[in-house]
Parts: C-alpha cells; structure tokens; sequence
C-alpha cells in the first residue's frame, strides 16, 4: 500500500469513528436528558431538606448523602435554572 | 437461642419503670441473665435502683446489668460518621457549604427516634448472649414513632430503590450504545438502598418477632386505659400485637373488668400498690418475695424458654 492510500484509509476509518460517535450522541441525547431529568427527582426525594422541600425521614437523606455528590450537584444546579425550564427543554431537543 | 424482649409502655406516670424494674429483677433472681435497658430519656431507673447508670451496662447483681441508652450521645456519634464520610467524597468547595445545611439538619425531627434505633440495634448486637432483656420504653408518642419508624423507613426505601433501578437501567442503555457495551460502574447509591432495605427488614422482624413481648402497662383508670386503646389501635396498625397488659398500683380488691373485657386477647398482669413506694434493689425483691403469684404468668415463660 502506497504511503497516500494508507494516509487515505486512515482518514477514512477517523470520519467513519467520528460520524459513529456524533450519530450515538444523538441516538442518546433525549434519554440522557430524560436520566438527568430522573436524577433530579430522586435528588429533590432524598435532599429535599436542602432547598426547602419536606424529605423522607431525615436518616435516609444522612444515609444517602455521601453517596450523593452527582445528584446533588444535579439538584443545585437545576434550582438555579429553575426560572427557564422551556429554555434548557428547547435546547435539549434542539430547537433554536 | 436469641435473647427473649420485653417492651414496657404505656402513659406517662403509669409506671413502666417500676413494672419493667420488677420483671428484670425477678428473672435475674431466678438465674437468667437479664439485661434492662432504661430507653426513656427521663431515666427514672437510677432513682429505682437508687445508683447512677449510663451506656455502659452497670452489674446490679450476679445475672442483672442495667443500662440506660443515651440517644444525645448516639445522635453526635452518627453526625460525625456521616459527616467524616460526606468530608471524604464531596469536593472541598461543596463540603464547606454544605456543612452549614449540615449544621441545620441535625435539629431535625426524627433523629431521636433514630438514636433510639440506633442505641436498640447495637445493645442486641453486643448483648445477644442474654436470655432477657428489658426495655424501658419512653412515654407513647415517641414509642409509637420508635416502632413504625423501621416500617416507614422500608416504604420510602422502596419506592427509592424502584426509581434508582429505573435510571441505573437507562444509564445501562446510555452507555451499551456510548461506550459500545462496556459495562458502567456499580451504582452505590443502590448498594446502599439495598443493604438499608435489609437491616430495616431485620429490625421489624425481630419487632414482630415471637421472642419480642410487648407489655402496655397501664393504671385502673380512664385516662390510661383511654390511651392504652389508642396505643394498641395504633401498634396493631403496623402490625405488631399487644402480648400482655400489665394493670400497675392496684389496691386490694380493685374491680378490673372493664380492661379484662377490653383486653379479652391479652394475658393480664396485676401489679398491686406499693404503699411505701419502691426504690432500691431490696425493695424490689422484697416486693417480689410479698406478691409472688404477680409473677406466675412470668414464670410461665421461663419454663417456655426451659424446653
């Protein structure tokens, strides 16, 4: 194989691993948003306590807690968004 | 064989200390080894036994040790392990605000009655080789969220478990698609819901267990036998069924159909008035020695452990 066509068939197989992880980003986007979304919830049943919302019987949300840090985070950074909920819906699906 | 329980509650006033006093020396003078653990945070059995006790079980005699459960002690003792691990995960800049929400969330209701689990599971587990124990249990309210507290605890657990179970899966479809079938770290939070779910089952196993005895002290009058009832309606709610009813200071021929006709399942124990009242470790085997046959139905389950 000639220096040229191996450069070739490495670019090849580059756009085809490129086009591949873009088509599974997409193919997941929606179902990341919906995990983010379920993340959410089981964050606000188990901290509620922290921004203001009744919580299950406090020694669950101290059992959980350390294990938490993700969805924790998650919860926080929602509340601070919380005032454009449409906004963040639209750019998840992509509608400008 | 498993340690046998024995739970004193009822009213305020009624006398569970005393009751529950009598029967722990009454066991350990027949030979049992007894452990009685004071759960009421007024800690009325140092002035029964008229010496101080503490987490530490005190020997009162040969067979009998007391303890009395310290729930501020076990409270701070939980803060510090939960916030030592919350130390180890969390970045620094999240640990330091969240220790402020921290610092509010130990004034949380509930947590006494967790430092009573806590204390509860912890004496079974480092006196299991007993052959009693018996607890003196704090006044209804707090007894009452003592014993659903397991029961509640395993309801949101599970509805927990189910809808951490159903991200865990999706992540699994992010990832089998992402990372091609790699398989993604174990989820700890799970882990964790799960190993909750067992130790709770256990508890409220060992709660309706057959070596779990639950006696509602009360006295022959209207209002403790008006909050026994709500008592039992309520215990029978989340399943666990009142074994005996111990009738507390009754003066000789004292009429007590009205609770025998209430109580028609229960075995009924008298425990008559101590005119002198009772304190001191004497006292209470004198009393013992003077109405013996108060004990008899006692003795029945002695000889039930015997065969």
């Amino acid at each position: 194989m000639t220096p040229f066509l191996k450069w070739l068939k490495e670019q090849i197989i580059a756009a085809f691993k490129i086009t591949d992880e873009v088509m599974r980003g997409k193919a997941v986007e929606t179902i990341e948003h919906e995990v983010a979304e379920l993340d959410n919830i089981f964050g606000i049943l188990v901290l509620g306590a922290f921004i203001g919302i009744p919580s299950p019987p406090i020694h669950i949300t101290m059992e959980l807690l350390p294990l938490m840090d993700k969805e924790f985070d998650i919860m926080l950074d929602k509340v601070l968004t919380a005032h454009d909920p449409l906004g963040h819906l639209f750019s998840t699906l992509g509608i400008d | 064989m498993k340690p046998q329980l024995y739970f004193f509650i009822g009213k305020g006033g009624v006398g569970k200390s005393t009751t529950s006093a009598l029967t722990s020396v009454y066991f350990a003078s027949n030979g049992h080894k007894t452990l009685l653990v004071s759960m009421d945070p007024a800690h009325n059995q140092r002035d029964i036994f008229e010496q101080d006790f503490s987490e530490k079980p005190k020997r009162v005699s040969n067979t009998l040790m007391v303890k009395e459960v310290d729930t501020d002690f076990w409270i701070e003792k939980y803060l510090k392990e939960t916030t030592k691990q919350i130390k180890d995960t969390y970045k620094y800049e999240s640990t330091f605000n969240l220790q402020n929400y921290f610092n509010v969330l130990q004034f949380s209701p509930g947590l006494e009655e967790y430092a009573l689990l806590l204390a509860f599971g912890d004496t079974l587990h480092k006196y299991g080789d007993e052959d009693f124990m018996v607890f003196d249990m704090a006044p209804t309210a707090l007894t009452l969220r003592f014993f659903s507290l397991p029961f509640i605890t395993e309801i949101w657990l599970e509805e927990l478990l189910k809808l951490r179970s159903q991200i865990y899966k999706k992540k699994e479809i992010i990832s089998k698609i992402k990372i091609a079938g790699k398989e993604i770290e174990q989820d700890r939070v799970k882990a964790k819901l799960k190993s909750m779910i067992g130790e709770y089952e256990n508890l409220r196993r060992q709660f309706l267990s057959e070596t779990t005895k639950v006696n509602l002290v009360m006295n022959n009058d209207k209002l403790s036998f008006a909050e026994a009832f709500r008592i039992r309606q309520k215990l029978s709610d989340i399943s666990i069924g009142i074994d005996k009813i111990v009738i507390n200071k009754l003066n000789p021929n004292e009429n007590t159909a009205k609770i025998e006709n209430e109580f028609k399942e229960q075995t009924i124990g008298r425990f008559p008035l101590a005119p002198k009242g009772l304190s001191g470790y004497a006292a209470l085997k004198d009393y013992i020695e003077v109405y013996k046959e108060t004990f008899q139905e006692i003795s029945g389950t002695i000889e039930y452990r015997k065969r």
